[in-house]
């Protein structure tokens, strides 16, 4: 069974925002004429959301509902509500009403036009200007820099994608905000659109500043990633150059006292050893990279899907 | 060896057998017996021997003949008390889940309480309370909770007591291998399960004979860093090992600056220098850390569908009425997604 769209939407603690949301996703997609399923995710709430999501599941069989056993986190929900959706195409947004279920219309037709991430953009956005807005511009500015992927808001959830690429996406430890920076190594086409945006009707902001450290530390760890994952041997080779040289540096230079005064410096061969030992070591890492990435999901293959579809289109636009 | 009745049972009791067991396994199992008995349950025995156990076999072999239902599960060589869990409990049948020591531990009378524990948990763990055993021993005992609490965030008393109750979930999504059932509660609760520590009477045939060799000190340290890293790093090698190589290299990369501003300014000749032993050994620790994040780093990356980090209790998808439901489970959900209609519930 084959749907057009799934919602996926994760929920944290949002007892009073379930009902609405749900009425406004079903308000905003079925004028779209597309099967759908809506699958909410409840990461571990404290409050009434499992027992309302669990009533609106009862009364729509369109509804799924992904229950966690404890508070895992954004990413890891996400993560579960896109494994469990059956929808050729997928929309994630915040369980908060702060993204308008209306705005899914437009996502979808930019996915028809050929893109396979649409991502939305809170050009209007209503949050506290320093706590919130401030910090999220300078990160966005960062992430598009360092990830080369130009999308004006990672932070916003409203994004829709092409099942086949999100799937094979990795999503864990706070990856969310970084989908369309990982989905890069797959190549897709990224589109953004301007979004709607609300203020918080209910309940607390669940973030904070106390974040930004994390995406500091996860926007290097995918860079390098990134960067990295499909080519570790030449990775680790490029790594080693400087050690090799420094070996070769020292080895030489003993090799040139040894000749012309008939005497070395230990500490100069000791060094120029330790180094050559390094760079064999960091080689043999780098074939062991290889190993672990041909054994692994996302080898290029894995996205024969996204690729099928490029060839079906033709001569699409490139952005 | 034997497959008595093919319907489920209320518990399967799993006993493994190691190195260290009661000497007279009769009267062990005779004390079980009563406990198990007085419960008015359904159970089911297997006693898993951890490699050969001759004399345990021969006791084992008269239970059997005396009309005893248990299954006895043998491997071929020692494979540590966790994985002896395993194999017995990939026989088991029942909803709980009874893992009782060889020796004398706890009295066969408390297993109730064990059982009763999980009307509120998920796995309930013996404690024995009060506890007899030298100042040392509660010193040493005291200490290894204590460092394994700091790691974990989690305080357990006594996680060497074997007798454990839990739900039979629990032991499908944990994978536990080698010592460390040891570690089971502090992987389950890890994941999201309740653990109940439960008080229970020691008996008074438990008592240490002679002490710990060294050999089992280091297994023990070594078993809590395992522990320190799949709790903590397990899926952010880069930011542990990224963070400490980066920082020896860069003390190196100081070292070796200073000792070139010393040689170019100073004309203190480098040759002999031992410093610059040190300082080229600290940048190539660092970059070889740095490589080692890098490829755990790169395992999650390219297996994180295989690696999870979250646990679902449940998915809960009501069918179309009228339509006959057809819900193939999505590949990523498989193993999850137990589902049959009408109410798709994955309970223990």
């Amino acid at each position: 069974m084959s749907l057009d769209l799934s919602v996926v939407v994760p929920l944290f603690n949002e007892e009073e925002s379930v009902r609405p949301l749900y009425a406004a996703i079903v308000r905003g997609v079925e004028p779209l004429g597309v099967s759908f399923e809506i699958v909410l995710v409840d990461d571990g709430s404290r409050d009434g959301t499992v027992r309302v999501a669990d009533e609106i599941a009862r009364s729509d069989p369109r509804v799924c509902l992904v229950k966690f056993r404890r508070n895992y986190g954004q990413t890891p929900a996400m993560a579960a509500g896109i494994a469990e959706a059956r929808g050729e195409i997928i929309v994630t947004m915040d369980g908060d009403l702060q993204n308008d279920p209306a705005d899914i219309g437009e996502l979808l037709a930019r996915i028809d036009e050929g893109n396979d991430i649409v991502v939305g953009w809170r050009h209007d956005r209503q949050d506290k200007l320093w706590t919130r807005k401030v910090p999220s511009r300078i990160a966005n500015a960062l992430i598009a820099k360092v990830t080369g992927v130009p999308i004006r808001d990672n932070g916003c959830s409203l994004k829709a994608y092409r099942a086949c690429l999100i799937k094979q996406i990795p999503l864990y430890s706070e990856m969310h905000r970084f989908i369309p920076a990982m989905a890069s190594i797959a190549g897709p086409r990224i589109a953004e659109i301007r979004v709607r945006h609300h203020a918080r009707q209910f309940g607390s902001s669940k973030y904070g500043l106390s974040r930004v450290y994390k995406v500091l530390l996860d926007l290097m760890v995918i860079k390098t990633v990134a960067s990295f994952t499909a080519r570790p041997m030449l990775w680790f080779g490029m790594l080693s150059l400087p050690m090799l040289a420094a070996a070769a540096l020292a080895l030489g230079w003993t090799c040139f006292t040894l000749v012309s005064e008939g005497r070395m410096s230990l500490s100069i061969a000791g060094t120029g050893v330790i180094f050559l030992t390094s760079t064999v070591m960091l080689l043999a890492a780098g074939a062991l990279g290889e190993l672990i990435y041909n054994l692994g999901d996302l080898r290029e293959h894995q996205f024969s899907g996204l690729t099928q579809h490029l060839l079906v289109r033709g001569a699409a636009t490139h952005e | 060896m034997s497959d008595f009745d093919s319907g489920k049972v209320d518990i399967s009791v799993i006993i493994p057998v190691g190195g260290r067991h009661a000497a007279d396994i009769l009267a062990l199992y005779a004390d079980y017996r009563a406990g198990l008995q007085a419960l008015g349950s359904s159970y089911e025995v297997i006693v898993v021997l951890d490699g050969p156990r001759p004399e345990v076999a021969a006791d084992v072999q008269r239970l059997l003949s005396s009309g005893e239902r248990i299954s006895v599960i043998s491997l071929t060589r020692r494979f540590e008390e966790a994985t002896a869990l395993v194999a017995g409990f990939q026989r088991a049948r029942g909803r709980i889940i009874l893992t009782l020591p060889a020796y004398h531990q706890i009295r066969g009378n408390e297993i109730g309480k064990l059982v009763r524990a999980l009307g509120t948990a998920d796995l309930a763990i013996g404690r024995r309370w009060p506890r007899a055993g030298s100042r040392f021993e509660t010193m040493r005992r005291d200490a290894f909770h204590r460092v394994l609490a700091a790691i974990t965030g989690q305080r357990f008393h006594d996680l060497g007591c074997g007798a454990r109750a839990m739900k039979r979930r629990v032991l499908e999504e944990i994978n536990i291998y080698g010592d460390q059932h040891r570690f089971l509660p502090v992987l389950a609760s890890r994941i999201g399960f309740k653990v109940l520590e439960v008080e229970l009477h020691q008996s008074p045939l438990d008592r240490l004979e002679g002490t710990y060799p060294p050999r089992e000190y280091i297994r023990r340290a070594l078993d809590v860093c395992a522990v320190f890293f799949l709790v903590r790093f397990t899926k952010k090698p880069l930011r542990f090992f990224g963070m400490l190589g980066v920082t020896t290299f860069v003390v190196g990369a100081a070292l070796i600056a200073w000792l070139t501003i010393d040689r170019l300014a100073f004309r203190h000749p480098l040759a002999d220098r031992p410093a610059l032993l040190l300082s080229s050994l600290l940048v190539v620790l660092g970059m070889q850390l740095f490589a080692l994040g890098l490829l755990g780093e790169l395992i999650i990356f390219t297996h994180a569908r295989d690696i999870k980090d979250y646990q679902i209790d449940e998915v809960v998808r009501y069918p179309v009425p009228q339509l006959p439901p057809q819900l193939p489970p999505s590949p990523q959900g498989a193993g999850r997604l137990e589902a049959p209609p009408p109410r798709a519930r994955v309970q223990g």
